[in-house]
This record gives structure tokens, sequence and C-alpha cells, in this order.
């Protein structure tokens, strides 16, 4: 195993060290930081003035009958208030489950079903979300973000291997499904966030990422309080560059796309974008192509690449700043036990999180002796960095950091009357649905412009979804795809064969 | 002085060449080509231009989803709207 206590200076090592659960952490950081700002959302707020918020919601909490144990969803976009909602469940002891403000409300009321929710703090401008899922699920507490108590209300001693939160991930299958993560897997993800590179506390971040995806959650927010820094809340990312040009960042988190976007920009309008105070950006969540690595050090920003999942709470691998190979993900950060079976990743670990919530079918699949299957196949070089090079799993990583599910896309490309099977996949970094089209419904109706008629269904569909689902080449085949002896559309025969 | 809409149409090319990366075409991006399907846009492709468009043509998109934007007239149409205002 790499020490990486040789890429940052020794105090600054000294530092990183073990807490056993969110609020171990939170009590230090409000200790150690009082008075410098921990976040910024419209109003900044000092660790000690976001502490005694939180206090109050925690409290609030209580009144409202909510006990160590109980799952509290969150519907809220990136906010202060999210922060808070975060903060004031873990460190009660009761487990947050981050829903993504996209869901819809048939999804909302499903989802606090299936996660026994006792009680879902939401933001006001998503409330006809929560409407139905309180109509339907009459014992369900919602609760508005603003919520506030001035009863005292301390943080809870709960122990390392209590349930934190429940993030949603792809995961293997494509599937959407509840990823479980105690105490210590979250707090192990954050120091897992510090290792590599020199600038590590009293930092400035910029959040663009949502807050429920773990790299949002844990390599941003919760890695931003850990360190005692300050984390700018982007609310439309449009506006990041707008906003980083007040704010000057000194660290980014960035998925693969947003790092290309920021550099293009950069260089259509002559000027580093993201600002002369930054020095790292930690960028994962999808391949990073090595080329962003070296045209990043031409505006002296350390790009670091590194690899993580949902399931082990942030990064297991990263570059140390001292010595980046821009096409590897770096070492395996200590703590990580790993194997390399049949070229597939192998993980355990204290970050590794207990289990989808609910699914002993995909927990089936997804373990082996108590090792976690990643589904991503790598090599490791004799240095010890590892490389990605290709994946086992169905689930389709975009450079945006999207997971997208084939299986999902296909059920709705499948429901237009004059499909009888297709294929989605990922094509030079786009999404593409191959089409084989029903052709006796084709002519029954008449259809001359084949492909027109496609395209216009599928933009139909793409209309219904969210932007980074939406398939961006249509393919009419005109023979059958290549099946398994079941009939099955062997998936990655065909989508290779295209590549 | 205003900008014709052909002005306007030939300095979001340029914006639509970075956005779309080594796959543009420009034979393509005509006026009812589809952002997703015709010009290979991703939802940070559309992040791109709505990005570059405020800056190249110094307007303020309004709180728009990015969904609200089918076809490369309907970006055109906003900024001429933009512009006049």
């Amino acid at each position: 195993m790499v020490d990486f206590r040789k890429y940052t200076d020794e105090n600054t090592f000294a530092k990183i060290v073990d807490y056993k659960s969110v609020g171990e952490m939170w009590k230090n950081s409000v200790a150690s930081y009082p008075d410098d700002v921990a976040i910024v959302d419209g109003e900044a707020l000092t660790y000690k003035q976001l502490d005694e918020q939180v206090c109050k919601m925690r409290a609030a909490l209580q009144e409202k009958g909510i006990v160590a144990g109980d799952n509290v969803g969150i519907l809220m976009p990136n906010s202060t208030a999210f922060a808070k909602a975060f903060l004031a469940i873990t460190t009660l002891g009761a487990v947050a489950v981050l829903l993504p403000a996209h869901l819809d409300a048939m999804t909302v009321f499903g989802c606090s079903m299936k996660f026994g929710l006792k009680a879902l703090i939401y933001a006001p401008a998503l409330q006809e979300k929560t409407a139905f899922a309180a109509e339907k699920n009459p014992r369900l507490i919602l609760l508005d973000e603003t919520i506030s108590s001035d009863k005292p209300s301390e943080i809870a001693d709960v122990d390392g291997s209590a349930p934190c939160c429940v993030l949603f991930t792809g995961g293997t299958t494509g599937r959407s499904k509840g990823v479980l993560l105690s105490h210590s897997a979250t707090m192990r993800g954050v120091k897992n966030g510090c290792y590599g590179y020199q600038h590590v506390f009293g930092q400035r971040y910029f959040l663009v990422l949502p807050l429920t995806h773990v790299f949002g959650l844990v390599r941003n927010l919760l890695t931003n309080f850990y360190t005692g820094s300050a984390i700018y809340i982007c609310r439309n990312t449009k506006d990041m560059f707008k906003e980083i040009a007040v704010f000057k960042p000194t660290i980014m988190v960035l998925v693969p796309a947003l790092a290309e976007m920021a550099l293009n920009l950069s260089k259509q309008f002559g000027r580093n974008m993201l600002g002369a105070d930054l020095k790292t950006i930690i960028c994962g969540a999808a391949a990073v192509a090595p080329y962003l690595v070296r045209e990043y050090d031409k505006f002296g920003v350390a790009l670091l690449p590194g690899y993580g999942l949902t399931e082990s709470a942030n990064l297991v691998s990263g570059n140390p700043e001292a010595l980046r190979k821009a096409d590897s993900v770096g070492y395996i950060y200590e703590g990580m036990e790993y194997k390399i079976v049949d070229g597939e990743l192998w993980l355990k670990g204290v970050n590794m999180m207990d289990g989808y919530v609910g699914e002993p079918e995909e927990n089936a699949i997804a373990y082996e002796d108590g090792w976690f299957k990643t589904g991503d196949l790598v090599r490791m070089d004799e240095e010890g960095f590892l490389y990605i090079t290709g994946r086992k799993k169905e689930i389709i990583v975009l450079s945006n950091g999207e997971n997208v599910s084939p299986a999902e896309l296909e059920t709705k490309f499948g429901m237009i009357d004059t499909v009888q099977d297709c294929l989605v996949y990922e094509t030079d970094g786009v999404l593409a649905v191959e089409i084989l089209p029903r052709m006796a419904v084709v002519k029954a109706l008449a259809i001359e412009d084949v492909e027109g008629h496609f395209k216009a269904k599928v933009n139909e569909i793409n209309e219904t979804l969210p932007a980074f689902m939406r398939v961006n080449k249509v393919i009419i085949r005109t023979t059958d795809f290549v099946r398994s002896p079941s009939m099955k559309i062997v998936r990655n025969q065909n989508a290779n064969d295209k590549k | 002085m205003q900008m014709t809409r052909n002005e306007i149409a030939e300095k979001l090319k340029d914006v639509f060449k970075m956005a779309v990366g080594s796959a543009y075409d420009e034979e393509k991006c005509t006026e009812d080509a589809n952002l997703v399907t015709d010009l290979g846009l991703s939802s940070v492709g559309i992040l791109y231009i709505v990005i570059a468009v405020e800056e190249f043509f110094g307007i303020q998109f309004d709180d728009v989803g990015f969904g609200d934007f089918r076809l490369v007239g309907d970006v055109l149409d906003y900024i001429e709207k933009k512009l006049a205002q």
C-alpha cells in the first residue's frame, strides 16, 4: 500500500484523522473554526452560526418525534438548508435519505414507502412533488426546510457502525437503488478526499455537483466541513463562472465534462474562467481524458484524476499531485483492501457501503465472499498506479458523471408501436439508440420517411426525460441484433460493433 | 445597431462548434435542426451554449430550463427577443 504521507506536508497530514461519526467531526470543526466561513449560499454563515441553525433544526426534528435510527428524507436542491438538514438528521443519529430533486411525485411517494421514511424535509419549491406522497402515505411527516425550535438539543453519540445516509445509484445492474453508508464509511470517504495534495485545510470549495451525489455530498460538502473550508453553493450552473470570478475558489471537484467545458470556454474567451486562485481540481465520477490534465497544467492548476463509487462513499484511489499519471486513476488509498479477479476490481474496507437497502437479490449479485465486485475492469502498473480498462456492468457513466440505465431507456423507446426492439449505448461520449423497426406496422401506417419518423418519436420521449438522459443519435437497423440462444440482445457485442 | 437574424446565426455557429466538439457538422446546423438528435448536444453541451451566448451577446438568460430549447431556431428566437428588449 502506498503511503500518502509524503505527498502532503507533515503538519497538514497530522490533521487528517479519523472520526467515528459525522457528529464527532462536526463538533470538532465548530470548536476549531468557529468564526471561519463554512458555507455561502446568498448569505455567508460561519461554523458557529451554521451550528446554531443546525441545532435548532435538530431540536425541531426531535419535537416531531424523530429519534435515532429513523429514516428521514431530504428533497431539496443544493442549498444551505440541505446542508443543515443533513447535519441535523445525522447528528441526531437518524438516517438521511437523499432524494434527487428531479424525481417525479410518484417516485417520491415510492421512495417514502420503500425506505420507510418517517419524515421528509422538503424545499417549498418542490412542494407539489411531496403533496402526492403526503396524500397516499398519511403516516409520512412532511417538514418544511425552515423548521426550527429553540429547545436545547445535543449532538448524539453515534457509533461508527450506525447507518448515516442513503444515496441513490444505478449500481451494477442499472436499476436505481439506495446505497446505505454507515457513519464510519462516510467519514472514511471524507478522509480519503484529503490525501495526495498540499492545500487541504482552510480552502474555498465551489459546489456545482448535486448534494444527492456522493461526489457532491462527501467529496464537496463534508470534506469542506472536515477541513474547515468555506463552500460556495452555486444555485444555477449557468452562472457558475460569474460566481467563480467573485468567490475565487481554491479547489473544485468536477466531473470531466464540466472540467472540459471550463477549458473550452477559457479557450473561446481567452481567459482562465476558473479564476487565478484555483490550485486543485479533483476529477472523477467518469473517465478523465488525459489531455485535461496536461491542459490544466498550463494554467497552473493540478487536475487530479481519481476513481470512486457511491458504494465506496467517495474516491478509493487518486493521483498524488506530485506525480500524476494522466491516464491513471492513481494509487489506491490506505485502508482499502482490494483484489483483481479476472480483471475486475473487488473492494473491501471501512468506507464500503452496508449494501443496497431492501435489495437482497441485488446484494447477492454485488458481493462475493464479503468482497464488493465493482464491475470495473482494471489493471495496475508496477508502481501501483491503477488504470480503468473497461466495464463489466450494464450501467452507462457519462462524462458528466450521470449514471444512465440503458434498460430504463430501452423500455421507454420499446413502447413506440413501430419499434420491435432497441438498444441504448454510449458512443463518442453521447447516448445512441439503435432501433429495429416493426416493419409490418411501419408499412401499415404507410410511413415513408422511416428515419424521420423514429427521430420524431425519440425526440418526443427525449422531451419527457431529464436533460442528461436524452438520446443524441438514432440509428435504424435493417438486420436483427446479435442475440443469445434465449433471443436476448447480446448487449456488449451489439454496442461494441458500433463503437 | 440591431443584429440581423443572419448575423446572430453566424456568431452562434462558433459557439455550437465549441459546444459540439469534433463531431460538429456545419451543414447540419440549420434552424430546424434538433439540438439533441441532429447536433448531438449533451446536457453539458447545451449548458455551454447558454454560458457562451450570455458572454458573446451580452444578454442574461431568464431562468429557463435547458429543455425549453428544442431547435437551433428556438435559440435564435430567444436571442433575438432578448436583444430587442
